[in-house]
């Protein structure tokens, strides 16, 4: 491949978080790309983050969009699940509701507006750490990602347990998809002409 | 006049990509910016609350978006509606997009000043900081480029930047 010679990474993936408001999807977000953990202020509308990964011997752009799980958000959120490779749905194990809402609101949000058959998705089940508080169990979670056709993991942006096996596990499946694949490197392309910054080396200096 | 418009709309547009790579900031097609604004023409009808809503994301989607006179709206929006805003959650959420919209539009300095208002009032408010960053890098790198694009340009816009720009260091 040779154009990759003259890029910083060989493919480009789109990833999505969705779930309801509070469960955890911007603390994840941040625990991955830049380790930390805070009290977060709510999301508002889309937010957006940029990390580069090596896997499989092959660099990677991940970016990743961050949704408002708010239902005042949600015409405007819908907008961003086009083109998206993988999809990641999060729910708060202590909120039985933000469970229910997935077969309720966040399944049917991707049927709707999801442009990509082949798209991979996962569940996340967030604030494993709050053991205690726990209501809803793991094998609630499995079945529903069985029924649903999704990979499914649990995990805590507190402790970071699972986190950086999350994005993982979605990013290893995606490059096992040869349609998924093709998508990312065309996504390259596009990119050359859009969005390739003259200084190229900015563009890096968030991967580490 | 209007081709001058289009024209500082087209370096507007290319300032925007130029910095593109380092920008976290999340574009906005425009089929979304006429998806909100059709929802405003329909929330006519509905309560009050729901045109606020309406509202909420159609500046949402214009201060995001990739064309500068759709930021310029947005950022007209959201100075009308500031002042009748006496929710403070609305309040906030209303600063942070105008100072994203007058980040966009490349008025860092004003940018940086909304931000800092947002930040007061929610210290550990990310997605305020990831602006501000943004808007420092801008600032203290980019006066050169700032610079250069205003010897390119004439008008209004590229002089906002330039002066934008040399004002803070
Ligand atoms: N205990 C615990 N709290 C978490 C965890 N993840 C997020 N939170 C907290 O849950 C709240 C909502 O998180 P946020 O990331 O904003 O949720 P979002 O609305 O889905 O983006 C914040 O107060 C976080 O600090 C976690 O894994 N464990
Ligand atoms: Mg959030």
């Amino acid at each position: 491949m040779d154009s990759s010679s003259s890029q910083e990474f060989d493919y480009l993936f789109k990833l999505l978080m969705i779930g309801d408001s509070g469960v955890g999807k911007s603390s994840l977000l941040l625990c991955f790309t830049s380790d930390t953990f805070d009290d977060l202020a709510p999301t508002i509308g889309v937010d957006f983050k940029v990390k580069y990964v090596m896997m499989d011997g092959k660099k990677l752009k991940l970016a990743i969009w961050d949704t408002a799980g708010q239902e005042r958000f949600r015409t405007l959120t819908s907008s961003y699940y086009r083109g998206a490779q993988g999809i990641i749905m999060v729910y708060d194990v202590t909120r039985r509701e933000t469970f229910t809402n997935l077969s309720e609101v966040w399944a049917k949000e991707i049927e709707l507006y999801s442009t990509n058959q082949d798209c991979i998705k996962m569940l996340v089940g967030n604030k494993v750490d709050k053991e205690s508080d726990r209501v809803v169990t793991k094998k609630e979670g499995i079945d529903f990602a069985r029924e649903y056709g999704c990979l499914f993991i649990e995990c805590s942006a507190k402790t970071r347990v699972n986190v950086q096996q999350c994005f993982e596990e979605l990013v290893l499946k995606i490059l096992d998809t040869p349609s998924l694949l093709a998508e990312g490197s065309k996504g390259i392309k596009k990119n050359i002409f859009k969005d390739k910054p003259p200084q190229s080396d900015a563009a890096t200096s968030g991967c580490c | 006049m209007a081709k001058l418009e289009a024209k500082l709309g087209m370096i507007v547009d290319s300032v925007g990509n130029f910095f593109s790579g380092k920008d976290q900031l999340p574009w906005c097609d425009p089929d979304i910016v006429a998806g909100c604004e059709r929802e405003v023409a329909e929330a006519g009808k509905q309560s009050d609350e729901f045109l606020q809503e309406c509202l909420l994301r159609l500046s949402w989607a214009l201060v995001h978006s990739k064309r500068s006179q759709d930021v310029q709206r947005g950022i007209a929006m959201l100075e009308g509606s500031l002042p009748n805003t006496s929710d403070p959650l609305q309040q906030r959420e209303k600063l942070y997009l105008l100072a994203v919209g007058y980040y966009r539009s490349g008025d860092y300095s004003r940018s940086r000043d909304l931000v800092e208002r947002c930040l007061m009032i929610a210290p550990d408010w990310r997605q305020a900081v990831t602006l501000k960053k943004a808007i420092e890098d801008r600032i203290t790198k980019d006066g050169v480029i700032g610079l250069g694009i205003a010897a390119t340009a004439v008008g209004l816009i590229a002089g906002g930047i330039a002066a934008a720009v040399s004002r803070k260091k």
